[in-house]
């Protein structure tokens, strides 16, 4: 039999579990979590004035030009829909798998993909422009015809992913979210709580048939959000895939998406999790060093995917024949004016996560939260790269130029980690970070006989 | 007025009247009711409550809030119109609904709606081109070349399409202005003044005697006699001066041919072209005309004609040159008589083969070849070619370019070798060159000392600005504060204007009547197609008044009350006996404003013999070392004049593709050398005369050539030119005749960076087949040649086209990049103007762009040029990838932008592998100043912020044109639909037609062509542009191995 680390650590027992997840929702905020809050508020009241600009004076404001058509915006709305994936992965895949292991950091998980697609869906509805008829995306029914959509555009393919997508990741989310609701509810101790609690619990009782249900539900919900980790990030790959563009137009993209995806989420995941860590230290418990160990692993084998995905491309375009994609990686990515950027994805993305071949590196809060950064950095970049340097040399040399880097582009990226972090610090503070309901049945209560295993 | 009114009683407005509107509504004559025919009781009675109301029934017309002493309300409402359709364009905020009344009385030729077009011309001081001026409810809107005018045949240069701008241009004098001086003259105090005083004024300062008119070139003939009746009159003279002078070619023409004329060259005629540093494709003289005569021997491969540009700036005509030679500005002399050397010495050919002393004559000039740092063969190849073609060659030096200090030695050469050619009196024809290119800087300078010796008591200026355009040893500005009054005409307080006493502004030319010759005996006429916009008043009535304030002069100038009858009576007097072919006058005249001119280009005419001892002043060659100044006209702004035009400035230089400024242009090894680059600022030094300038790295220039643009540098032009570039005019050197080039020249570099803004992304096509070229020995051997073909299949059988199928052709042969097309695409479509700073960043509008690319080895590059528009893909990239269908193919195959529909999403653009699409990045349409908006296209939408634009292969002109067959009950035939840019191209070599017509033009090059191929034919767009590959008569072949490409 194989010997498994204990999944909550300090021989807990169930009190023990709901106090300590309690615990911050319950008590008066720490100074560490107001400050963290002032910031992450700042940054995102920057954030929303200069959306306002932009809106108001014009698209222009930012670097893209004639011929990089998009820029900072799209390449920041892959970034975060590629970290939300992590979380559903977590919390669906490796609950239909049974990974035990999940529970403590499914909740968090879930919630940094709830907050980051909502991050990432203000991009593509943002960098349009005529961002006050949006509305025109969605197919509804109108008086202009009817004027209906365009079905073969892989963008409004991307409309209906995203918002799948963000209503099945928040509904399972919520669902998740019930019993615990529930739990706040009857250990509150004021008037306010209970009715507030108490709505969100939407009259959870915790009889059998309650859970019966739920169990059901969770498990088909988990069922619906599987096939959206793998095809979310397909379809924004087709974004690119399906245009013609050398260095865009590449089969490779749905599964190098979705790989990069799942990296770049457990890259976020992991970085969160550091964090919480030293937030609140009584989580150490909860969320150990062997659940950091597994997703470190993660994020290696997923880095291996990546790099894989990117010597392919090069590859098939030297096989392909084709002289303009040839030019795109030979010549222009690998050593043209943004090659700064190719060269700092490569880095972060497949040379850093190999320090996780290594045990002590795994296993090491400082080395990583590092990594987790740099793999966050070099993920940007990914996208920086596919986005921005196919388009800056395409066909015509004429046509070529360069990305107009403007202060906007940098503050739209900047401010984007306001609303995150606010969104995030907020859960913290009002949602039970760990799902009590889920972590008090992987306590070794009554196994411990048996080797002191959980599995 | 009271018969019409009950007709349009509808509506009764029910907003009150502002006090202000009350007072005019006081002001305005009081409208008398008929009630005969009465609508209602109130009406019948007289009802005073009625009444009020039915005063103000046409609230919401323009009429009502005109303003001013009448004369203004039919132009405001054309304003508001031009407005609101802006207006009702711009975006999403929803603007009070502003209501707008047609035509009242509706004049006899105007149909609302519908385009008119007047015969015109129009003159920069060097090129004549015949117009037609298209006006829509009584604006100018685009000026377009006049088809029948014997000289540009329809074709129009970039600045006589841009000059309706400055029509509009806010930045106008709008009425004559007196200058308060102080004793000194240094002070700039301007009050506006009225007409009649300022003729008092005048009338009293012109009896004191001692008047000049300071003009440029006259090209037309009446004004010529309204300036020489005047100079009778006062016993004043006329001194004629431009910047762009063609002194040089007249000197040497008299020293040659004794006569002192500036010939007409026939390049149409010539099949061997061999041009010293004349830009005839670009700047000099006739570019537009020269540009269509050249296309003649360009269009059909099999005849093709050759051209050798010897080139020390980079020239348009040495982009478009078979063979370019980079020289520098000293070895201009040393190219003609190496030539010379060549013919005579070397192959003993000609008369002059057994002239001992004329050989020796020539000894200094035998190693050109060496010197030049070409093959001898290929010189000597290009020598013979010149003799194989005898009469049918033409050598041409001339432009600022060859204002060397031994520009008169290479006239003489250039005739010369002409004469030898026998290419006189054939491909040169000396008789029946413009008559009026009488500009000369010798007699400027001796009009400057005369104001110095205080004999010019008044100085009238017509048309130049010597403030601008002469460098400050020239000493103008301190004689023109010895003459007592200067009287400007300019339309603006521009430099010159600025010391002027008083300003009596000229009409803008569209405004006012006029009539040219461009040609010996070829009269055009001058329509004004709109009311003058403001208080100015024509030159010539100017003059005419004075003479008749003062009562002096002959009968016809004091006798008529305006230009116009002054005009008439000159054509009546003068013209109609030479060229009416004795019709009645009415008819003639009726016949000039219909077609615009009357006259021919093709005479006969004897060669004129030349002087032989006038080739005794040709001296020996000399050896020149180190840097050397060559300044430059360039094809966008010329000498500068119009500068204040933001379609000028915005329009890439043909050849260097930069916009917006001047630049020192070095060549590649200089920039090694001294460790420049791109947008480095270097200070720039000729004898003591320094200015900073960001340095251009040239491929193809000479290594010793510091070649840098005049026409900048305008300090009072007005918002769009003031500050753009550095005016280099200052670098001419002015004593003894102007010298441009050729001057010594060293720069230090300095630690500054200047940004210039180039829209060319990459100057090398990367070995893709883009534009497909091949030697015309590879053509002889395989039409095909230089085009690489692709087997493309698809398993879509693709898109049914059953009624027009729309396609276009463009000859890369005849295509001379001169982006003529680019003005006229920019003027149709109504398309912004963005500005320096995004240029920089790359967000010009262009619908239309001229993608030029070098070939060759860098040093010695050679340039393709090739117009890049919306290829209207029959599979279509950007259609299927718009969410929203903004962007769908219609049943004609074009590719339609509803720009109502787009949301801004930007994925066609990166779809297109053209890039031709470009994006409303911010509310440009807001930028449109009044009133710039008259000068709008109301066939067209302007484009609110937010949406994609690209061509539309002028649809609006295919709509006009099928409604035009159908009122006509007769269905479309091939040359109905013309676009644009088809209509401006000087060379024809833009064609556009009905792919489903089997007899179009355009078809039959489709179908049977063989130079012509697709833009990415490999990608299987299936554009439905094509272009025809471009033949390079350079004797050369292509190796096997460097076939094809991709």
């Amino acid at each position: 039999m194989i010997h498994r680390n204990k999944l909550v650590l300090g021989d807990k027992d169930l009190k023990d579990i709901t106090e300590d997840i309690c615990a911050p929702i319950e008590a008066y905020p720490s100074k560490g979590w107001l400050g963290l809050l002032t910031g992450a508020l700042s940054i995102l009241i920057f954030y929303v004035i200069i959306l306002g600009i932009v809106i108001g004076k014009g698209i222009g404001l930012l670097g893209v030009n004639h011929p990089n058509a998009w820029g900072t915006m799209i390449v920041t709305f892959v970034f975060w829909i590629g970290i939300g994936h992590a979380g559903t992965l977590i919390s669906a895949i490796l609950f239909l798998f049974r990974q035990k292991w999940r529970t403590s950091v499914a909740r968090t998980a879930e919630a940094m993909t709830v907050f980051a697609v909502m991050t990432a869906g203000l991009f593509p509805l943002l960098h349009t422009g005529r961002p006050w008829l949006d509305y025109w995306l969605f197919p509804y029914p109108n008086q202009r015809g009817p004027l209906w959509v365009n079905f073969r555009s892989p963008l409004l393919w991307d409309v209906f992913a995203v918002s799948t997508y963000a209503t099945v990741s928040m509904v399972f989310w919520y669902v998740g979210l019930i019993p615990d609701f529930a739990t706040i509810k009857d250990r509150a101790k004021n008037k306010i709580r209970r009715t507030v609690y108490g709505a969100l619990s939407l009259g959870w009782r915790g009889t059998a048939k309650n859970w019966s249900h739920y169990e059901m539900l969770y498990l088909l919900l988990a069922g619906l959000s599987t096939p959206l980790v793998l095809s979310v990030h397909t379809i924004v790959s087709f974004d690119f895939a399906v245009s013609s563009l050398p260095g865009w137009h590449t089969t490779i993209f749905p599964p190098y998406f979705v790989a990069g995806a799942i990296f770049s989420g457990f890259a976020m995941v992991v970085t969160l999790m550091t964090l919480v860590r030293i937030g609140v230290p009584e989580f150490k418990n909860y969320i150990t060093i062997d659940h950091m160990e597994v997703m470190n692993k993660i994020i290696m084998s997923t880095g291996l995917m990546v790099g894989y995905a990117y010597g392919s491309e090069f590859f098939i375009a030297w096989y392909s024949g084709n002289p303009y994609e040839k030019y795109v990686f030979f010549v222009s990515r690998a050593f043209g004016p943004y090659a700064w950027s190719y060269w700092t994805m490569i880095t972060c993305n497949v040379l850093i996560p190999q320090v996780f071949w290594f045990k002590k590196a795994r296993r090491s809060i400082p080395i990583m939260f590092v990594v987790s950064i740099f793999v966050n950095i070099g993920m940007w970049f990914e996208r920086f790269v596919i986005t921005i340097t196919s388009l800056h040399r395409d066909f015509l040399p004429a046509n070529w130029g360069n990305y107009a880097w403007s202060f906007y582009d940098g503050a739209i990226l900047f401010g984007s980690f306001g609303m995150f972090l606010t969104l995030f610090l907020l859960y913290l503070r009002f949602f039970p970070a760990i799902s009590i309901a889920e972590i008090k049945p992987v306590l070794p209560v009554g196994r411990e006989s048996k080797g002191g295993t959980n599995g | 007025m009271s018969e019409n009114n009950h007709e349009h009683m509808h509506e009764h407005s029910e907003s009150e009247l502002s006090a202000e509107l009350a007072a005019k509504k006081a002001a305005r004559p009081q409208i008398e009711r008929n009630n005969t025919h009465w609508l209602t009781l109130e009406h019948y009675n007289n009802d005073p409550e009625f009444m009020k109301k039915a005063e103000t029934e046409f609230q919401s017309s323009p009429l009502r809030e005109s303003e001013s002493e009448g004369g203004w309300a039919r132009r405001e409402f054309l304003k508001l119109m031009g407005a609101s359709l802006a207006m009702s364009a711009a975006g999403c905020i929803r603007r009070p609904v502003q209501k707008i009344v047609p035509y009242n009385k509706q004049p006899e030729e105007v149909t609302l709606g519908v385009a008119n077009y007047y015969a015109s011309t129009y003159f920069d001081g060097n090129e004549g081109l015949g117009v037609l001026v298209k006006t829509r409810e009584g604006r100018p809107i685009k000026i377009e070349g006049n088809p029948k005018f014997p000289m540009n045949k329809g074709g129009l240069s970039v600045r006589a399409q841009s000059s309706i701008l400055s029509l509009y241009d806010p930045e106008r004098l709008q009425g004559p202005k007196h200058n308060i001086f102080n004793e000194k003259r240094s002070n700039k105090d301007t009050v506006s003044i009225k007409w009649d005083g300022l003729d008092d004024k005048v009338v009293a300062q012109l009896k004191k005697g001692g008047a000049v008119v300071l003009t440029g070139n006259v090209a037309s003939p009446s004004t010529r006699a309204v300036i020489s009746d005047f100079a009778q009159a006062f016993k004043a003279d006329h001194v004629s001066w431009e910047p762009l002078a063609n002194e040089e070619i007249r000197e040497g023409q008299r020293a040659s041919y004794g006569e002192a004329v500036v010939p007409q060259y026939r390049f149409d005629k010539a099949k061997m072209i061999v041009s010293i540093d004349a830009d005839f494709l670009g700047t000099w003289l006739n570019p537009t005309t020269f540009g269509a005569q050249f296309a003649a021997g360009r269009r059909d491969p099999k005849k093709l004609s050759k051209l050798v540009s010897f080139d020390s700036t980079y020239s348009l005509t040495g982009g478009n040159a078979d063979i370019r030679v980079k020289i520098k500005p000293s070895q201009q002399l040393d190219v003609v008589m190496g030539l010379i050397n060549v013919l005579v010495v070397n192959k003993n050919l000609s008369a002059y083969a057994n002239n001992e002393k004329f050989k020796d004559s020539l000894v200094s000039y035998a190693n050109t070849a060496q010197k030049l740092g070409i093959e001898p063969a290929l010189f000597t190849k290009v020598a013979t070619d010149l003799w194989e073609n005898k009469g049918q060659s033409l050598v041409v030096a001339g432009g600022l370019q060859t204002l060397t200090s031994r520009s008169a030695e290479l006239q003489i050469a250039v005739n010369f070798l002409n004469s030898l050619l026998e290419n006189e009196g054939k491909t040169v024809d000396g008789k029946n060159g413009n008559p009026g290119l009488k500009a000369s800087y010798a007699e400027l300078e001796k009009l400057i000392k005369e104001m110095n010796a205080g004999k010019v008591k008044t100085l009238i200026i017509h048309r130049v600005n010597p403030m601008y355009a002469l460098p400050k040893e020239a000493g103008f500005a301190e004689a023109l504060k010895k003459v007592d009054m200067v009287v400007y005409t300019g339309d603006r307080i521009d430099e010159t204007g600025e010391h002027a006493t008083y300003l009596a502004p000229d009409n803008h030319p569209l405004e006012t009547w006029g009539d040219a010759e461009f040609a010996k005996d070829i009269f055009a006429i001058q329509q004004p197609a709109i009311r003058p916009l403001y208080d100015t008043r024509s030159f010539q009535l100017s003059l005419m008044t004075w003479a008749y304030l003062a009562n002096v002069g002959p009968k016809r100038l004091i006798t008529f009350e305006t230009f116009y009858d002054y005009l008439r009576n000159f054509w009546k007097e003068e013209i109609q006996p030479k060229a009416a072919k004795g019709k009645a006058f009415e008819d003639f005249w009726a016949e000039v404003l219909q077609n615009g001119y009357v006259g021919d280009l093709d005479h006969s005419t004897a060669a004129r013999s030349f002087k032989s001892e006038a080739f005794a002043a040709i001296k020996p060659a000399s050896n020149r070392s180190g840097f050397e100044l060559a300044l430059y006209p360039t094809v966008q702004h010329g000498d500068g004049s119009s500068a204040n035009n933001s379609w000028q400035q915005e329009l890439p230089d043909p050849v260097t593709k930069i916009v917006w400024d001047n630049y020192v242009c070095v060549s590649i090894a200089t920039a090694e050398k001294y460790h420049l680059k791109q947008s480095t600022v270097v200070e720039l030094k000729v004898g003591d005369k320094k200015v900073e300038l960001p340095v251009h790295i040239q491929p193809g220039l000479h290594d010793d050539v510091l070649a840098v643009a005049v026409g900048y540098g305008r300090t009072r032009a007005g918002r769009v030119a003031d500050g753009v570039g550095q005016n280099m005019f200052e670098f001419a050197s002015f004593a003894g005749g102007p010298v441009f080039a050729g001057q010594e020249a060293s720069f230090t570099k300095t630690t500054k960076k200047y940004n210039l803004a180039s829209v060319a992304g990459n100057n090398s096509m990367e070995g893709r087949m883009i534009v497909a070229e091949a030697t015309l020995k590879d053509y002889m051997k395989n039409e095909h040649a230089g085009v690489h073909r692709h087997k493309t299949w698809s398993i879509w059988s693709g898109h049914q086209y059953n009624g027009h199928k729309w396609g276009m052709s463009v000859d890369l042969n005849t295509c001379t990049g001169c982006s003529a097309c680019m003005t006229a695409c920019q003027s149709e479509n109504n398309i912004s103007v963005v500005g320096k700073t995004y240029v920089l960043q790359g967000r010009e509008m262009h619908w239309m762009r001229v993608d030029r690319y070098y070939v060759g080895n860098p040093a010695d590059a050679l340039a393709v040029f090739q117009p890049v528009m919306c290829q209207h893909c029959d599979n279509a990239p950007c259609e299927t990838v718009c969410p929203v269908l903004a962007t769908v193919h219609s049943d004609e195959g074009l590719n339609e932008m509803v720009y109502n529909r787009c949301v801004g999403t930007r994925y066609c653009a990166n779809n297109c592998p053209y890039k031709v699409r470009r994006f409303n990045w911010f509310n440009y349409a807001k930028l449109i100043e009044k009133p710039m908006h008259m000068a709008l296209n109301p066939d067209v939408t302007v484009r609110p912020r937010g949406v994609m634009e690209k061509c539309s292969f002028c649809v609006q002109r295919i709509k006009e044109a099928k409604n035009k067959a159908k009122l006509e009950d007769r269905k479309l035939k091939d040359g109905d639909v013309k676009t644009a840019c088809q209509i401006a191209c000087p060379t024809q070599a833009i064609i556009f037609g009905d792919l489903n017509d089997p007899e179009s033009q355009v078809a039959k090059i489709f179908k049977d062509e063989p130079r012509s191929y697709a833009l990415l034919e490999e990608w299987h767009a299936a554009p439905s542009v094509r272009y025809l590959s471009k033949i390079r008569n350079n004797d050369k072949e292509t190796p096997a191995a460097e076939k094809g490409g991709h």
